[in-house]
């Protein structure tokens, strides 16, 4: 092999390995990539083979199923926040989804002539619940302890990391949760970057 | 100031209950290896309960040592560590990587209280106890070293409600999982900074010991005895 390709060889491959922190667009652009899972280059043996090392590295992840095609973006045009249904996030580690309770609060009197609004109260007089699917989470592996908390305090927005539901539909995947994102934030809000903060 | 994290346990006032093992089981997903992998050293325990004989039949007292990783100042699992898996975090605590663990166990080999301990195997939990887990522990897959973590996520979600109220973190506030289900108080958990807290003052008790101290390890786990335990036959 001559000696220019070596040299070129190792040169790329040393440039792939430094990890350079993202100018804002690139990270704005980042966040507009769909991705469908935290994609990872870690492999570790709990993998079960090289079908699944191959399936977290490429991100590849089924889309979650909720039980009907609820509408952020409907339910944002009403002005409302992210908090009135998701009322954990700011006071504890997991925002947490809306039981049927939550939606009747409204839907008591909203839109009751809709059969959908029809079924839920049917649902809420028998007991019943919904069982929604989670739309992010992390690979078990990456050891990752996420706490909502937190941010909400340290004043993130919700959008950083779930864009802007305003124009979804069903919730999707649309940010790259792996750790550069995280760390680059951390480092620009001189959160601790110690592994301990999110590994444990 | 930063928080230092230590523990203090008052050998005097244990029974070898062993309320503290089961609980640091619940809390942490740790799993039971079984008798035959016990009985090839895979056993793991971050807590452990050591037991003492002390006398000749009938006139024998026994004593109970619980043991859990010293989270000592100058650790040799961290120096020998290739990867920084071990490391001391700036609260004091030796945490535990598992993402960057790479299983070459030279920790386990450094440390001097046998604390540590290696995933032969990926857990399994027979049906239906995986249901159990606690969430906010991570389950380590087969190849990482753990440990004690001091019960990391109860500090992480004792300073998150202090904070979400507003408040300042109070002594006791946190409670790792052994601290909370000893029936006897004997161990103390605290911050080694606020002077004033229970581990801290407890910490220079003159009943006060460290597990091989003459090793410089210098452990944050200080065990409380009535001096004559250390004298020879008492009897
Ligand atoms: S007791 Fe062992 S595992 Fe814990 S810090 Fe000391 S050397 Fe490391
Ligand atoms: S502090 Fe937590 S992890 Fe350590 S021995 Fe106690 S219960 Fe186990």
């Amino acid at each position: 092999m001559p000696a220019w390709l070596v040299l070129t060889v190792l040169a790329l491959s040393a440039a792939s390995c430094v990890d350079a922190p993202f100018s804002e667009r690139q990270q704005a652009e980042r966040v507009l990539q769909r991705s469908r899972w935290g994609t990872s280059s870690v492999y570790t043996p709990a993998r079960t083979g090289l079908a699944d090392a191959a399936r977290t590295h490429f991100g590849l992840r089924a889309d979650p199923v909720q039980p009907f095609a609820y509408s952020h973006r409907v339910h944002l045009a009403q002005e409302m926040a992210c908090v009135d249904c998701h009322q954990g996030v700011e006071s504890g580690p997991r925002a947490g989804l809306p039981g049927m309770n939550t939606c009747m609060t409204c839907h008591a009197a909203i839109a009751t002539e809709k059969p959908l609004v029809q079924t839920m109260a049917k649902m809420q007089a028998e007991g019943r619940d919904f069982a929604w699917a989670r739309v992010y989470d992390y690979a078990r592996e990456a050891h990752v302890r996420f706490e909502h908390a937190p941010h909400i305090r340290a004043k993130v927005e919700c959008s950083t990391c779930h864009g802007d539901m305003r124009q979804q539909d069903v919730a999707t995947r649309v940010v790259d949760m792996d750790m550069a994102f995280c760390v680059n934030c951390h480092t620009q809000k001189q959160a601790s970057n110690d592994c301990l903060t999110c590994h444990y | 100031m930063a928080h230092r994290w230590g523990m203090v346990v008052d050998l005097d006032k244990c029974t070898g209950c062993e309320a503290c093992v089961t609980a640091c089981h619940a809390e942490n997903n740790i799993p039971t290896a079984g008798a035959t992998e016990a009985g090839r050293g895979r056993a793991m325990h971050w807590l452990r309960v050591e037991r003492y004989w002390e006398g000749d039949f009938p006139d024998v007292k026994v004593k109970f040592k619980p043991v859990m990783c010293q989270h000592c100042d100058n650790a040799p699992c961290e120096a020998v560590c290739p990867t920084y898996a071990s490391h001391q975090t700036d609260e004091g605590l030796n945490a535990q990587v598992y993402n960057r663990c790479i299983g070459t166990r030279y920790c386990a080999n450094a440390c001097s209280y046998n604390v540590r301990f290696f995933n032969f195997f990926n857990p399994q939990w027979e049906k239906p106890l995986q249901l159990q887990l606690n969430p906010d522990v991570s389950v380590r897959e087969v190849g990482v070293m753990e440990k004690c973590t001091f019960c990391v996520q109860r500090i992480k979600s004792g300073k998150s409600a202090a904070k979400a109220d507003g408040r300042e973190l109070k002594d006791g506030d946190i409670q790792p999982a052994c601290v909370q289900s000893c029936p006897a108080g004997a161990i103390i958990f605290g911050d080694l900074n606020d002077h004033e807290s229970r581990a801290a003052r407890l910490t220079h008790s003159p009943r006060g010991t460290k597990l091989l101290e003459d090793e410089g390890t210098e452990p944050k786990v200080t065990y409380l005895q009535r001096q004559s335990w250390n004298e020879p036959d008492t009897q």
